[in-house]
């Protein structure tokens, strides 16, 4: 049985439903993104579990028994849980001492443990040195190790964070990212980690849930989210991606409207009616002659937009049927703009969606 | 109901006459060592009162010498307060005050009516009192008394200049010279205001309030403003407090006018309710006593109705001006009228 | 050192099964408040329909409100009055807060601060200063005039005891109201708005005229509103003024009615339409500033642009020592002057200084020290009681812990709506009667000024609450505290100095009520403004201003102390949010 379990779980403020009965499975020792742009609900279900926000149906259930439903709410202070804030929301009175033994004094721990715990968890922190300083005086990175450590030293069931991160600037959120999951590696908290930021996700997650409008899209592996996208949303929010829409041809195959074949070596699609292919940016071939190899898969357009980017160029190529193609291709490859192209689709990177 | 009751405490106080209860005046009593044990051990006395606050002050601090151990509370405010707040007191059940004193003597012809106070007669007062300046039932008696007087600044107005009469006042040569107390507000103008209106009718006040007379509200505030040298002139006012400037040396002098002055009687009596009775009741034998009524002339300059207080020479004697007595019974029906026509004549 | 953290979960030990308090304390505070602010309104509307002479139903006061002349009249001349008020203030306040905000002029630090410090000074006391300056035979500045031109004793300069003198003297302590609201405005306009328009070609006074001051017109109209509002409601000033002139404004005149005999119905029914006009300015007031897009909020962009005066800073010195002088130097000045000499008139020689009036009021005058008591004590009671309330209540509406809580936000701001002296008359109808016996105890002042105050320092402790961000308060919950104690841990210090200033905010304008006092003060509930507005009817100027002086240094002192209570973390308390 799954440690952390969310079961048709639901939320909505007056008319307006912002979680949709999402059902989710976490195991012990797991780092689950919740993953989806501002506004999808993924902030609502992190809110949900720490017991900010009563759900309006559903169950949340912990080690089996439960925390939230329809009719009851554990409070926050009983979830033995930990959160990470977006704005660290470190107290400006106390020190970063005072900050991390906070929780453990309310634990009643005798002083010699609540100071013993808090050195060791500031030394894995590297905070030692600033323990007598306040929040004010230090950087963003190390307020945000200091949010980190005041989370991790009461030894919480649970670890939220709530798209911790944004506040930084881009270097050190890349550095950070990485120490999150050293952390993760070495405490092996079971984690809800909430992001709009795929490569953070990526980096972190163990399991990654997309979710849009209220819903979850697609739980899955890193792997599996990146390489296997069910839905045209996941296949977009995650890494760029040309969406080619068409009909459902013979086998495998999807015929899109300037007539461009395209076999498809993953995926379903729709029984009938529209259906889609998804094909990542760099998956594309780009060539000035026709390739000779394949005869399904291959298009010819007309170059719109180039751009040199240092490592590879990146191209706009409107093909038959009208619609526009993404594509990146090595630095040598210079077609001019208006010139003809061919594109090549190899079957095997093509995924086709059933929506 | 309460609602009933308060309204018919509140609203209908002039009107609803209640039957008063007719007796006999009671033994008059003297200061004797139990009373003032028993004072001792309540500790404390509470007098209301309009007399001016220094004046009340001094008297108490005489009282505390005299009687040390008993602490004297002076709440000083314009006779009209007085009553109003003990109105407002008595109508939700509070009761503050062991002794009250206010100038304005339909008061207390009201409060007997309403059966606040405790018939009480002191030896002092039995004996020395003209008969018709004590309630008959021994429910109050004439504390003190003085006239409303005009009077003016002999520097900023020659004795020739200065009014003679009432009718004087509405001489284009005082507009904007005068101070003038409230009726409103003090016993003794309302009191003052009556006997004129009575003597010169209305149309005298109409007159009055168009020479731009400055409106204060006590009577005590006139003679103060003339200290001040704010105005030259004041129309009424208490003699007493303008005995003490002439005494501090303030060139002020007292006109008696041909036509009459009024007089007011400043009546005092213990309330029934009074929470420190025996306290009370030594302090209310206490103001009788010679030493405090001579004291009230001496420093108050209040006029005093015990045969033995001794005037100051300067001051002219009682007997030598011609006074306008007012009778409370006639005049208790006229204060909303007197009150309504002010408010037209004077503006406030 | 991975292994023994790993060991077990930590559960917060010992904690008993919380019980959430929101809803008993939502039930609470709403009676709570209901009962503050309803009753009174109710009782006042209950009896501006009885007859003032005998039982039952009438409409006889709501006539009496149109057809009697001495009640429009003080309808009139109080609006009248008020309305110049609004005018002279915003006439005198925004040139001093541009001065101020937005140029090099020197000291500028220091005028904000004593303009600040004249919100202490009880406009009543301002009024009696006025007095000794300004009367026109024995005020001070007509007694120089005479004798520096050698005129006669019947000429004078001015005369505080007429319509104009109670305007100026009312706009002298209600202009801060202006000044405050337009300098913090002009503080926000951003630089880069004006910057734009220099750019363009715009010079200095063009800019000033065509962007700055439309800007902050919404500052300069709210602020007009509230000093117009202030003037309306105002008892302590008219009745010392306006009663020696011969007028009454409607406050005196509401006053007036409670006279023997009584007519409360009739004061009932003459206090209704006050509120009803305070009502409407307050929503004129909150619309204008409420209009997005033209008021300016939030502006980040830098400090705001200096204008330097040049050749102009002298005149600007003048004016603004002028209008200092008048507002606060001058007025001081006279209550000390009269604080140590015999009577008004004196001039300050060894001869005529003394200390009498000081012996009086603190050794010979038997209700000071009671007066002292009560009011402290009763500003103590307050303050704390106001405090605590907004606090929790401001708590409810601003994390909108309970549904509904927006409604306890409405009946906190309501009496803002209620002008002293109404609530004056509403308090004594609902309490002074044999069931509830309030009358004549310190409790129904307490009622009187937490009902005055709750809305200044809700607002205070609501603006408080928004700055600090939610997350502080949810990390401690997460972290295994309950609400209670996050409150306590964490919300309550970072709240401290905002708490301290409301506090202290509260403090200082409950010692200086009047309006409501007035009517619901007794012989044992004696206050210091009372026993002031008392010694004024008997024309005590002298124990007077030492009583003001008392009240004033207490006052400051109060301030003082509240604000040297042993901080925490100091400078360490930025709030991010």
């Amino acid at each position: 049985m799954a440690f952390l379990e969310l079961d048709g779980l639901t939320k909505s403020y007056g008319s307006l439903t912002v979680v949709k009965g999402v059902n989710l499975a976490v195991d012990k020792g797991k780092l689950v993104c919740l993953l989806g742009p501002s506004g999808c609900g993924k902030t609502t279900t992190l809110r949900l579990i720490a017991g900010f926000v009563p759900a309006n149906a559903g169950e949340i259930r912990v080690g089996g028994k439960t925390i939230s439903s329809a009719h009851s709410t554990v409070p926050p202070e009983g979830r033995n849980m930990s959160m990470i804030f977006q704005s660290y929301a470190l107290w400006p009175h106390m020190t970063v001492f005072e900050n991390v033994a906070y929780g453990l004094k309310l634990r009643r721990l005798p002083q010699s443990e609540v100071t013993k715990s808090v050195r060791t968890i500031l030394s894995a922190t590297q905070l030692l040195p600033l323990e007598n300083r306040y929040p004010g005086e230090l950087s963003g990175g190390q307020q945000q190790r200091v949010s980190l450590a005041r989370a991790l030293v009461i030894k919480p069931e649970i670890l939220l964070l709530d798209e911790p991160l944004s506040n930084l600037d881009a270097n050190l959120r890349e550095e950070m990212r990485f120490e999150i999951r050293r952390l993760h590696d070495e405490f092996r908290y079971t984690t809800v980690y909430v992001t709009h930021d795929q490569a953070e996700a990526m980096t972190t997650a163990d399991m990654i849930v997309v979710m849009n409008d209220g819903r979850i899209e697609q739980a899955g592996s890193p792997e599996d989210i990146y390489e296997r996208p069910e839905t045209e949303f996941v296949a977009r929010f995650i890494g760029g991606t040309n969406i080619l829409s068409g009909t459902r041809g013979d086998k495998d195959s999807v015929v899109g409207e300037g007539g461009l074949v395209l076999r498809c070596g993953s995926g379903s699609t729709a029984a009938s009616g529209k259906t889609a292919v998804s094909v990542r940016h760099h998956d594309i071939e780009l060539s000035s002659a026709k390739p000779k190899s394949a005869d399904t898969n291959v298009t010819v357009g007309t170059v719109t937009r180039q751009i040199y980017l240092g490592s590879h160029r990146d191209y706009l190529v409107s093909i038959a049927g009208g619609e526009t193609v993404r594509t990146v291709a090595p630095v040598n490859v210079a077609i001019p703009v208006g010139q003809e192209v061919w594109l090549h689709f190899p079957p095997e990177k093509c995924r086709a969606l059933a929506q | 109901m309460w609602k009933k009751a308060l309204s018919a405490a509140l609203l209908a106080t002039g009107l609803a006459a209640s039957p008063a209860a007719w007796a006999e005046a009671p033994a008059p009593y003297q200061i004797t060592p139990e009373l003032e044990a028993a004072a001792k051990a309540e500790g404390k006395v509470v007098f209301y009162t309009a007399t001016d606050v220094a004046v009340a002050e001094k008297l108490a601090e005489l009282f505390k010498s005299k009687y040390p151990g008993i602490a004297v509370q002076v709440e000083r405010a314009g006779s009209e307060r007085v009553f109003q707040r003990i109105g407002q007191e008595y109508s939700t059940g509070i009761y503050n005050a062991d002794v009250i004193e206010t100038s304005d003597a339909v008061h207390f012809e009201y409060f007997k009516r309403q059966g606040w106070l405790a018939p009480m007669v002191p030896q002092e007062v039995a004996d020395k009192w003209p008969a018709d300046e004590r309630d008959p039932d021994g429910n109050f008696a004439a504390y003190r008394a003085h006239l409303s007087v005009i009077a003016y600044r002999t520097d900023l107005m020659k004795d020739a200049d200065a009014p003679k009469t009432w009718e004087d006042l509405l001489d284009p040569r005082f507009k904007d010279k005068m101070v003038k107390a409230h009726p409103g507000y003090s016993g003794t103008v309302m009191t003052s205001t009556f006997v004129l209106s009575q003597l010169l009718g209305w149309d005298y006040f109409e007159k009055l309030g168009k020479q731009n007379i400055m409106q204060v509200q006590s009577s005590t505030e006139p003679p103060k403003k003339l200290a001040q040298g704010e105005r030259a002139l004041e129309v009424d006012g208490n003699e007493y407090n303008v005995f003490r400037l002439i005494d501090e040396g303030k060139p002020i002098k007292i006109v008696y006018p041909d036509e009459g002055t009024p007089l007011a009687v400043g009546n005092a009596a213990v309330l029934k309710q009074a929470p420190n009775p025996n306290a009370a009741k030594l302090f209310y034998a206490f103001l009788f006593s010679l030493d405090a009524q001579q004291l009230n002339s001496d420093f108050g300059g209040l006029r005093s109705f015990h045969p033995g207080v001794k005037e100051k020479a300067d001051r002219t004697p009682l007997s030598k001006i011609k006074i306008l007595h007012s009778d409370p019974e006639k005049l208790e029906p006229e204060i909303p009228t007197i009150k309504a026509n002010y408010e037209k004549y004077f503006g406030t | 050192m991975t292994s023994d953290i790993q060991v077990q979960a930590l559960p917060v030990q010992g904690r008993r099964r919380s019980i959430d308090f929101s809803w008993p304390t939502f039930a609470l505070l709403t009676l709570v408040l209901s009962v503050l602010v309803l009753l009174p309104l109710f009782w006042l509307v209950y009896y501006s329909f009885r007859s003032d002479t005998g039982a039952g139903a009438t409409f006889a006061n709501y006539i009496a409100l149109v057809a009697d002349p001495t009640l429009l009249r003080a309808y009139g001349l109080a609006i009248g009055m008020a309305l110049a008020v609004g005018v002279l203030a915003c006439i005198i306040a925004t040139p001093m807060a541009w001065l101020v905000a937005r140029t090099d002029l020197p000291g500028r630090r220091t005028i904000r601060m004593l303009v600040t410090a004249s919100f202490v000074t009880p406009p009543f006391l301002g009024a009696i200063a006025y007095e000794i300056l300004a009367a026109p035979n024995s005020g001070i500045v007509n007694i120089m005039y005479r004798s520096v031109f050698g005129l006669e004793a019947s000429e004078y300069l001015v005369n505080i005891y007429t319509f104009s003198g109670l305007v100026f003297a009312i706009a002298c302590f209600t202009f801060p109201y202006v000044f405050t609201l337009v300098a913090n405005a002009l503080d926000k306009v951003p630089s880069d708005l004006e910057d734009a328009s220099s750019i363009l070609g715009g010079k200095s006074m063009t800019t000033l005229r065509k962007v700055t001051i439309p800007l902050v017109l919404p500052a300069m109209l709210a602020g007009t509103l509230i000093a117009i509002l202030q003037a309306l409601t105002m008892f302590g000033s008219p009745a010392i003024l306006a009663l020696p002139a011969g007028f009454h404004v409607i406050t005196t005149k509401i006053w007036s009615l409670f006279q023997f005999p009584p007519r409360l119905g009739l004061a009932a029914a003459a206090a209704l339409p006050l509120l009803i006009i305070t009502v409407i300015l307050l929503r004129a007031q909150k619309s204008i500033l409420g209009r997005k897009g033209y008021t300016v909020l939030g502006g980040k962009s830098g400090t705001p642009r200096i204008t330097e005066l040049g050749p102009w800073k002298w005149p600007a010195i003048a004016f603004v020592f002028c209008v200092l002088s008048l507002t606060i130097i001058l007025p001081y000045l006279a209550i000390i002057k009269t604080a140590f000499t015999g009577t008004v008139g004196d001039p300050i020689n060894l001869s005529t200084l003394t200390l009498s009036h000081w012996r009086f009021v603190l050794f010979e005058f038997s209700a000071t020290q009671l007066a002292l008591r009560n009011t402290f004590l009763l500003g103590f009671l307050t303050a704390t009681a106001v405090t605590a309330i907004a606090l929790i209540v401001s708590y409810l509406v601003i994390r909108r812990s309970v549904p509904g809580s927006g409604f306890l936000g409405v009946l906190a701001t309501a009496p803002v709506a209620i002008p002293g002296i109404v609530l004056g008359v509403g308090l004594f109808l609902s309490y002074a009667n044999p069931t509830f016996q309030l009358y004549g105890t310190i409790w129904i002042l307490l009622i009187a000024f937490m009902t005055i105050e709750l809305p200044a320092g809700y607002q205070q402790m609501s603006s408080a609450f928004s700055g600090v961000h939610p997350e502080l308060e949810e990390a401690g919950r997460i972290v295994g505290a309950s609400r209670l104690r996050t409150l306590w841990d964490i919300t309550a210090p970072l709240l401290r100095t905002s708490v301290v200033a409301a506090w202290c905010f509260v403090f200082v304008g409950t010692i200086r009520e009047l309006s409501a006092t007035i009517l619901l003060t007794t012989a044992n509930t004696k206050l210091v403004s009372v026993i002031i507005y008392d010694l004024n009817e008997s024309g005590d100027l002298g124990a007077i201003c030492v009583l003001g002086i008392i009240l004033l240094a207490a006052s400051f002192a109060v301030v003082f102390i509240a604000n040297r209570v042993p901080v925490l973390g100091g400078s360490q308390m930025n709030t991010r949010g």
